[in-house]
C-alpha cells in the first residue's frame, strides 16, 4: 500500500474508524449527543479531506479511484449523513430511540455508499453495496419501541436481499463472460456490435433488477410505501436521498462504460414508463404524506431512468445532477417531516391541516420540498427534470418525454394538495414549540440547496458534462 | 458603483420587496405601507419609460439588456421592451397597486403573506412581458402562477381549494407541454445552426417540418389558450374568479388573462409562422364561439363576480380574434383592448369586491334601489358596466372596433357573428343595472357610500377609461412600430 492508495482511503477509513469509535464511546458514556457529534464531525472530517483530495487519483492496489465524479458524490454522501445525523438527534429523543448504535449505523452506511462510489472493480462495487444495505436493514427498523417497527424491518430485509442475490449473481455472470473483476472491462465485453453475449446479456439482467429493487423502481416498488411509513423520518431522508443516489451513481459507473448500452434501451425504458405511471398514478389516492411521498419517490425515480436511457445525449448528466437534487429534496422533506412530526403532528393529510400558520418555517421548508419534487422553477426540481426532457428529446425518446410531462403535471395535484392542507383553514391550535439549532441549520442548508443550484446551475452542469461526456 | 439597468430594476423591484416583507410578517401595518410603497415605486418607473423612451420609436426595443446566465445551454438573461410591452408593464403596475388598494381592508388574516405574493407575482409578471428568452420567459410564467394559487387556495372563500388547484392543473398541463416545445424548437435550431439557444431573436427564423411546427405550436398554443381563456378551455375561470379574493380576481382578470394573449403575440406567431397560418382559423373559430357563448353564459349568472367572469372570457376572445387577424389594425386593437379589459375588468371587480365587503354577498337578487342609497358607487357601477360592454366614448369600445375593423377583410363571417357579440353584453349589462341600481330594494341592507380609497381608485380608472375612450391615438402611436415588425414578417 502506498501513501497514494491511504489518501484515496482515508474518507473510508476515517468513517469506518468513526463508526468504531462512537460504539467505544458509547459504551463509557449514554450521552447521545457526544455520539452524534463524534458522527457529525467524522462525516464533515470526511467531506473536507475528500474535497482537497487531488483528482483523478487512483489507488490499483485497493481496487479504489478517486476520480471526479466518486469524488462528486463521495462528499454528497458525507454531507447527507451529517444531515441525516443532525436531523436524527431531536426526532430519536422524541420517539425514545436511544443507543450510540444509530449514529454508527449511519456511518456504516455512509461507508458503504463512499465504498461503491469510489469502486473501480465490482467486488469492491458490491461489498460497498452491502455494507450500505446492511446498515439500512438496521436503521428501518431500529424504532424497537414501536410495533410496526419489525414489520417495516422485514419488508425491506426480505426483497432486499433478494436482490442482492441478483445483483451478486449478475457479476458473477459478467465475471464469467468476461473473466475480470474491474468495472473497465467487465463491463466492455459481451455487448459489442449486435451480437450481444447471452451470458453478458443475463448479467446485465441481474444487475438491472437488482438496482430496480434499490431505485423502487416498478415493478420491484413494492417495498417503498411500507418502508417509507415505518422507518423513523430521518432514515427515510438518508433512505430516499442517499441509497437512490449511490444506486443511480452505480448505474453511472456502469452505464457510459459499456461499448453498447442500447441492447439496455427496452428494459430501461419499461421500468421508467411504469415507474413513472405507477408512481404518480398511486401518489394520487395516498391519504397519508409519507405514503404519497413513497409513490412520488417511485415516480420521480422512473424521471432518472429516463434520462439514464436517454445516455449520451446529456442524460448521463441529467442523471447525476437528479440524483443530487432529489437527495437534497429528500433531505429537506422529510427534515421538515421529522421536525413536524417530533412536534406531533400525526400520518394523515388531516393532520397536517393548518401547520403552515402554527409552525411556519418546517412547514415552509416542506411546502418548498414539495415545489421542487413538482418540478416548478426556481428549484433544482425543476433544472433537473429540464436536463432529464431535454436529455430526452435529444435522444428523441418523444413518446417517453411526453408521457412524463403529462404525469408531472398529474403530479401536481398531490404535491399541492399538501401544500394546501399545510396553509389552508384550520382548526386552530397556536403551537409555541420551535425546531432546534441543528434542524434549523440542516433545513435551512438544505433549502438553500434546493433554490441556489436552481438559480445558478451553470458551474454544476459544467462540472457533470467533464465528468460524464 | 454597479449600474443597475433599468429593466433589471423594474424586474427585481417587486421581488425584493417581497423578499424584505418576509422579515415584517408580524408587523401588518408596516408590512401593508412598505408593498404599497414598492409598488408606488413600480408605478413610478414603468411610467418613467414611457416618458424616456426617446422621441422616434425605433422599430426594434427601446430598452434592452442582455447578460450571460446559464452559458451551459444556451440560457441567456435577455429581456427587452419595444411598446406592446411598455404598455402592459404599465398596466402591470397600475392594477398591482389597485389589486392592493382594494384588499387594503378586507385582508385581515396572514396580511403580509397577502402582499408579499402580489409583490412576487408582479415580478413574475412583468417578466412575462419583458423576457426576450424562452427560458427565461417560462420561469416568470411558472413564477406568476404560484403566489395566485396561494392567494386563491388561503384567502379566498367558498370552494376555494377545489378552484386553486383547478386553476393550477390547468395552466399546468398548458405550460408544461409548453415548455416540451420549446425544449424542441431549441433542439431543433440548435441541430440546424450548431448554437443552442434559447433567445427569441435567434430561434425566430427556424424552419420546421410542416408536423413539427403543428406540434410545437400546438403546444404554445395549448398553454395560451388556457391563460386567455378560450371556450372550451375555460371552466377554471369561473370558479377560480369566484373564490377568489378580490385582489386576486382583479390581477388574475387584469393581468394574467393578457399572459397569453402576449404570449401568443410575442411567441406563437412570430416563433412558428407557417404553423399559425395553418392553425388561425381555429384560433378565430373558438375566439368568436368564445365570445357569444361566454356572453351567453353571463346572462343566466345570478352572482355577480360570475358574470363579471364570464364577460372576460367574452372581452378576451374579442382580443384573440384581432391576434387571429393578424394585420396591423386588428393587432393594435387587440394590444388596446387588453389594456382596455385589464383597466375595466380590474373595475369591476373592485365594485363587485366592494359591494361583497359591506353586505357579504354577491348575488344579484339581494340588491336592489342603490341608486338612491349610495349614488356615487351607483354612478361608477354604471360607468363601467358600460365601458365594458362596449359603449362609444369609453375605452372598449374602441378596442373591439379597431379589431372588428381589422378582421373584417380577411374573416368576414366571423367579424358579422363577432358584432352579435358586441351587443350581447349590452344586454346582460343593463340587465344587472337594471336589477342592482334601480330595482325596489328586495333586502335591507346597510350599505355606506365610497370611502376616499375607494374613490381614488375608482376616480383613477374611470378618468384612465374615459381618456383612452376620447383620445387612443398616443397609445396607437406607441404600438404602431412594434405591431408594424409583427405583421411584416408573418401571414
Amino acid at each position: 500500500m502506498t501513501t497514494v492508495d491511504l489518501w484515496i482511503a482515508l474518507p473510508l477509513m476515517l468513517l469506518a474508524v468513526g463508526a468504531l469509535l462512537t460504539l467505544l464511546v458509547g459504551a463509557v458514556t449514554r450521552n447521545e449527543t457526544v455520539t452524534t457529534a463524534i458522527g457529525v464531525t467524522v462525516t464533515l472530517g470526511a467531506a473536507c479531506w475528500l474535497l482537497q483530495t487531488p483528482p483523478a487519483a487512483v489507488a490499483p492496489t485497493l481496487g479504489l479511484s478517486a476520480a471526479g465524479l466518486p469524488r462528486l458524490f463521495s462528499v454528497f454522501f458525507t454531507l447527507l449523513a451529517a444531515g441525516v445525523l443532525c436531523l436524527s438527534t431531536g426526532y430519536n429523543r422524541g420517539r425514545d430511540i436511544h443507543g450510540e448504535e444509530y449514529p454508527a449505523t449511519v456511518l456504516f452506511a455512509t461507508f458503504g455508499m463512499l465504498a461503491l462510489a469510489s469502486a473501480t472493480n465490482l467486488m469492491t462495487l458490491f461489498l460497498g453495496l452491502e455494507a450500505m444495505s446492511f446498515g439500512f436493514y438496521i436503521l428501518v427498523a431500529i424504532d424497537l419501541k414501536r410495533a410496526t417497527s419489525g414489520e417495516t424491518g422485514l419488508k425491506y430485509l426480505l426483497p432486499g436481499a433478494l436482490s442482492t442475490a441478483f445483483l451478486a449473481f449478475g457479476i458473477a455472470l459478467l465475471y464469467c463472460v468476461s473473466g475480470t473483476l474491474s468495472i473497465q472491462g467487465a463491463v466492455q465485453f459481451g455487448l459489442a456490435d449486435g451480437r450481444p453475449d447471452p451470458v453478458a446479456l443475463a448479467g446485465w439482467g441481474c444487475l438491472l433488477v437488482g438496482v430496480a429493487f434499490k431505485l423502487s423502481l416498478a415493478p420491484a416498488h413494492l417495498w417503498t410505501p411500507d418502508v417509507y411509513q415505518g422507518a423513523p423520518a430521518p432514515v427515510v431522508a438518508f433512505l430516499s436521498g442517499g441509497s437512490k443516489a449511490a444506486a443511480i451513481l452505480l448505474l453511472l459507473l456502469l452505464l457510459p462504460r459499456a461499448v453498447d448500452a442500447s441492447l439496455l434501451r427496452a428494459p430501461l425504458w419499461g421500468l421508467a414508463l411504469l415507474s413513472m405511471l405507477v408512481g404518480n398514478l398511486a401518489a394520487l389516492l395516498q391519504n397519508r404524506v409519507r405514503r404519497m411521498m413513497a409513490y412520488s419517490s417511485i415516480a420521480q425515480m422512473g424521471y432518472v431512468v429516463v434520462a439514464l436511457l436517454s445516455g449520451t445525449g446529456g442524460g448521463y448528466q441529467a442523471a447525476a445532477f437528479y440524483a443530487m437534487a432529489y437527495g437534497v429534496i429528500s433531505l429537506a422533506a422529510f427534515g421538515a417531516i421529522s421536525v413536524l412530526e417530533r412536534q406531533g403532528c400525526g400520518e394523515t393529510l388531516d393532520d397536517y391541516r393548518g401547520l403552515g400558520h402554527s409552525r411556519p418555517f418546517a412547514s415552509g421548508v416542506l411546502a418548498l420540498a414539495l415545489f421542487a419534487l413538482a418540478g416548478i422553477p426556481p428549484t433544482v426540481g425543476f433544472t433537473g427534470k429540464f436536463l432529464i426532457f431535454t436529455a430526452a428529446v435529444r435522444s428523441g425518446e418523444i413518446t417517453l418525454a411526453v408521457c412524463g410531462i403529462l404525469l408531472a403535471a398529474i403530479s401536481v395535484y398531490y404535491y399541492l394538495r399538501v401544500v394546501i392542507a399545510l396553509y389552508g383553514k384550520h382548526p386552530g391550535t397556536a403551537d409555541s414549540s420551535r425546531p432546534t439549532l441543528p434542524e434549523y441549520l440542516v433545513l435551512i442548508v438544505a433549502s438553500a440547496a434546493i433554490i441556489l443550484p436552481g438559480l445558478w446551475p451553470n458551474e454544476l452542469i459544467l462540472l457533470l458534462s467533464h465528468l460524464l461526456p | 458603483m454597479i449600474e443597475i439597468p433599468f429593466l433589471t430594476l423594474l424586474l427585481f423591484l417587486p421581488l425584493a420587496g417581497a423578499v424584505l416583507l418576509l422579515a415584517m410578517t408580524t408587523r401588518e401595518r408596516l408590512a401593508k405601507a412598505t408593498a404599497l410603497t414598492i409598488a408606488l415605486a413600480e408605478t413610478v418607473l414603468a411610467c418613467s419609460a414611457w416618458f424616456s423612451r426617446g422621441d422616434t420609436p425605433s422599430p426594434g426595443y427601446f430598452l434592452f439588456v442582455d447578460s450571460p446566465w446559464i452559458e451551459t445551454l444556451g440560457i441567456r438573461f435577455t429581456a427587452g421592451m419595444d411598446g406592446i410591452s411598455l404598455l402592459l408593464v404599465i398596466l402591470t403596475a397600475i392594477v398591482t397597486t389597485i389589486a392592493m388598494l382594494v384588499s387594503w381592508r378586507s385582508i385581515t388574516e396572514r396580511v403580509a403573506l397577502h402582499f408579499l405574493l402580489i409583490l412576487a407575482m408582479e415580478s413574475g409578471i412583468m417578466g412575462v412581458f419583458l423576457s426576450l428568452d424562452l427560458f427565461l420567459f417560462y420561469l416568470f410564467w411558472e413564477l406568476m402562477l404560484i403566489p395566485m394559487f396561494f392567494l386563491i387556495g388561503i384567502w379566498g372563500h367558498d370552494r376555494n381549494v377545489y378552484s386553486a388547484v383547478k386553476f393550477f392543473l390547468y395552466t399546468m398541463v398548458g405550460s408544461l407541454l409548453m415548455l416540451l416545445a420549446i425544449i424542441g424548437i431549441y433542439l431543433i435550431h440548435g441541430e440546424q445552426s450548431g448554437v443552442y439557444s434559447f433567445g427569441l431573436a435567434a430561434l425566430t427564423g427556424t424552419s420546421f417540418s410542416p408536423a413539427t411546427g403543428f406540434w410545437l405550436y400546438g403546444a404554445f398554443l395549448l398553454a395560451f389558450a388556457v391563460k386567455f381563456p378560450l371556450v372550451p378551455l375555460h371552466t377554471w375561470l369561473p370558479d377560480a374568479h369566484t373564490d377568489a379574493p378580490t385582489a386576486g380576481s382583479v390581477i388574475l382578470a387584469g393581468l394574467l388573462l393578457k399572459t397569453g394573449a402576449y404570449g401568443l403575440i410575442r411567441f406563437g406567431y412570430p416563433l412558428f409562422p407557417d404553423a399559425a397560418r395553418t392553425l388561425t382559423p381555429l384560433l378565430i373559430g373558438v375566439a368568436v364561439a368564445g365570445i357569444l357563448y361566454a356572453s351567453w353564459i353571463a346572462f343566466a349568472q345570478k352572482d355577480m363576480k360570475r358574470l363579471v367572469a364570464y364577460s372576460s372570457i367574452g372581452h378576451m376572445g374579442f382580443v384573440a380574434l384581432g391576434i387571429g387577424a393578424w394585420t396591423p389594425v386588428a393587432l393594435s386593437g387587440a394590444v388596446l383592448q387588453m389594456v382596455n379589459h385589464g383597466l375595466t375588468t380590474t373595475a369591476l371587480f373592485a365594485l363587485v369586491g366592494m359591494l361583497d365587503e359591506r353586505a357579504h354577498t354577491r348575488r344579484i337578487e339581494d340588491y336592489g334601489g342603490l341608486w338612491n342609497k349610495i349614488p356615487l358607487f351607483s354612478a361608477f357601477f354604471v360607468l363601467f358596466f358600460m365601458a365594458s360592454a362596449g359603449l362609444p366614448g369609453l375605452n372598449n369600445f374602441v378596442g373591439e372596433f379597431l379589431i372588428l375593423t381589422g378582421s373584417f377583410k380577411g374573416a368576414h363571417l366571423a367579424t358579422v357573428l363577432a358584432f352579435i357579440g358586441v351587443v350581447l353584453p349590452l344586454v346582460y349589462t343593463v340587465r344587472l343595472i337594471q336589477e342592482v341600481l334601480f330595482q325596489e330594494e328586495r333586502r335591507p341592507l346597510l350599505l355606506a357610500d365610497v370611502s376616499p380609497r375607494e374613490l381614488s381608485i375608482l376616480a383613477f380608472l374611470a378618468i384612465a377609461d374615459l381618456y383612452i375612450g376620447m383620445h387612443p391615438a398616443p397609445l396607437l402611436e406607441i404600438l404602431k412600430a412594434p405591431v408594424a415588425v409583427l405583421t411584416g414578417g408573418a401571414p
